[in-house]
């Protein structure tokens, strides 16, 4: 198998895991949804992360899924992919669109960079 | 591409201002002090964010005089029967064991701002150098006429979390059939601006199981309230006929209560009432203004980093704080806390400040699976936080979308007082 392959598919699993743990209002069918690869491949800014990641941690517990997912230790990709998918309402929580509607590409960067191993 | 320290700080004037600024390093008595004042949502989650990301770089003291915290937000849930008083009830034993903060149950009484000292109730007092006040609100004596403090056990506030609600709850539970319940809404601005008509909802609901020929009078000094239209709608699908809401055009604005008598005067008609809930005017907590830090019912703070506009080594939280465009909410203390957590670190050890940046949901409960929402983020300018984007939920919605925001606001709860308490 070719690495760009099983990459693409690692990100559709990816985004498969996610719909699922989203709430009903969220099951919007993303898997044809992507995000360029050029924003994929932004660097982010692990420090500035930490401090975004206080906005999320007010809903989101980072190991602990209750009505809402944690989301800790989420693949990097997965992440952008999925912040992308609400920041250009692709996704319907309008918490979550408004959210990460004003975070930037570098934004979301930093944030997955954090997440991806917040320790 | 890869967004660094350097080029992130120079496109970042708000950063530069802050970095700037004079560092307070301890004076030559060890460790940077940092005192919090109050442990709800704003000061409960300061406390923990500066302990933790300085890892203990920072000395940090909590004084609160509860042991157990009742959340106020989720206490309407309370009254409806969706949840019961032990699961609002929170304890600081995982601040103090996980964080190393030094929890004081006691009151703050008085801030020596030249000394820079806390006095407490307790006798002594507790130095230091950044003091994070975050005391949620009291109330305007004689707001509501023929009601004080005296009164607050024959018509309870239920307007701070804990006793008052179970108070309330006790009298709604006992109410004879057919009875009448008055609730004395507050004029703005005031904690929680959907709560006192997501109570009324909790509340209707209730009483249609155990009482459901009861009335419910809201009167009320504003034209408008907070989600008027989901409420309404949601009051005349679930509960038609049982509430009538009377705003200044019919006496809202023109009340006073008898305790003694258990009348409430709304413009001029006397109403007969078996449960009154009074909610009254409010100003930020009582320690605010004898810290000389309110200006007016409520404490101005500079939207950077919450820093009164008294005293640069004094900020103030929450419902205390005048800030702009926030609504004061559980929420927005917690949002706000994290902004000057990460401020006061910086100040106190040097460590990286970043840029402002607030949100804040509110989830109301109408019935059964009927949440709704209102939601915005906000940016700090130089005259106040300022709302940048925002959304509330419509009327209309289904069924399903209903269910999964009430689904959600049950992940908030669970989430946000992770937050404040580990």
């Amino acid at each position: 198998m070719q690495q760009g392959a099983f990459k693409s598919m690692g990100v559709a699993l990816g985004l498969v895991m996610l719909a699922q743990s989203l709430h009903a209002s969220d099951a919007s069918d993303v898997s044809d949804w992507s995000v360029a690869e050029d924003i994929l491949a932004i660097e982010g800014d692990r420090e500035y992360g930490a401090y975004l990641s206080s906005e999320c941690t007010t809903c989101h517990q980072t190991e602990t899924s209750t009505e809402i997912p944690a989301i800790a230790y989420w693949p990097r990709e997965d992440f952008v992919t999925a912040l992308h998918a609400y920041k250009d309402k692709v996704r319907p929580n309008p918490v979550m669109q408004m959210i990460a509607g004003r975070l930037s590409a570098e934004e979301i960067a930093a944030l997955a960079a954090y997440f991806e191993n917040p320790e | 591409m890869k967004l660094n320290r350097r080029n992130f700080l120079g496109t970042s004037a708000a950063v530069a201002t802050s970095l700037s600024a004079p560092m307070v390093m301890a004076g030559g008595h060890g460790k940077p002090r940092l005192v919090v004042v109050g442990g709800g949502a704003g000061g409960a989650t300061a406390a923990r964010y500066a302990a933790k990301d300085s890892k203990g770089a920072i000395d940090v003291t909590l004084i609160e005089p509860t042991r157990q915290y009742y959340t106020c937000f989720f206490s309407n849930l309370y009254l409806g029967g969706f949840r019961d008083m032990d699961s609002l009830g929170h304890s600081y034993g995982t601040l103090a064991s996980d964080y190393g903060i030094n929890v004081v149950h006691d009151w703050a009484t008085g801030v020596d701002r030249d000394a820079k000292t806390v006095a407490l109730a307790g006798g002594g007092a507790v130095p230091y150098d950044k003091l994070i006040l975050s005391p949620g609100i009291d109330f305007i004596d004689g707001s509501v006429a023929g009601w004080d403090l005296s009164a607050q056990n024959v018509m309870p506030h239920a307007y701070k979390g804990g006793s008052q609600t179970e108070l309330l709850k006790a009298q709604l539970m006992a109410m004879p059939e057919g009875g009448v319940f008055v609730m004395v809404a507050p004029p703005n601005p005031y904690r929680c601006p959907p709560g006192p008509y997501e109570r009324v909802s909790m509340i209707a609901h209730m009483l249609k199981e155990t009482n459901p020929t009861a009335k419910i009078i809201v009167a009320d000094p504003k034209p408008k309230f907070s989600k008027q239209g989901l409420f309404e709608e949601g009051w005349a699908n679930h509960y038609d006929g049982m509430i009538e809401h009377l705003g200044p055009d019919f006496g809202g604005d023109d009340v006073s209560v008898n305790p003694a008598d258990m009348t409430v005067n709304i413009g001029g008609e006397v109403v007969q009432a078996d449960v009154v809930n009074v909610i009254p005017a409010m100003k930020a907590g009582r320690i605010a203004e004898l810290a000389g830090v309110t200006d007016g019912n409520w404490a101005p703070v500079n939207a950077v980093d919450m820093s009164s506009k008294a005293d640069p080594d004094i900020h103030v939280l929450g419902d205390a704080s005048s800030q702009g465009d926030m609504p004061k909410s559980g929420f927005s203390a917690n949002s706000q806390a994290k902004v000057c957590a990460n401020a006061v670190r910086g100040a106190l050890t040097g460590s990286q400040v970043f840029p402002a940046r607030f949100s804040n949901t509110c989830w109301s409960l109408i019935d059964t699976d009927d949440g709704v929402k209102v939601g915005a983020t906000y940016e700090a300018t130089d005259e106040k936080i300022a709302k940048v984007d925002g959304f509330i939920s419509k009327t209309g919605e289904s069924a399903d979308l209903r269910k999964a925001t009430y689904e959600e606001s049950l992940g908030w709860y669970a989430g946000i007082t992770s937050d404040m308490f580990g």
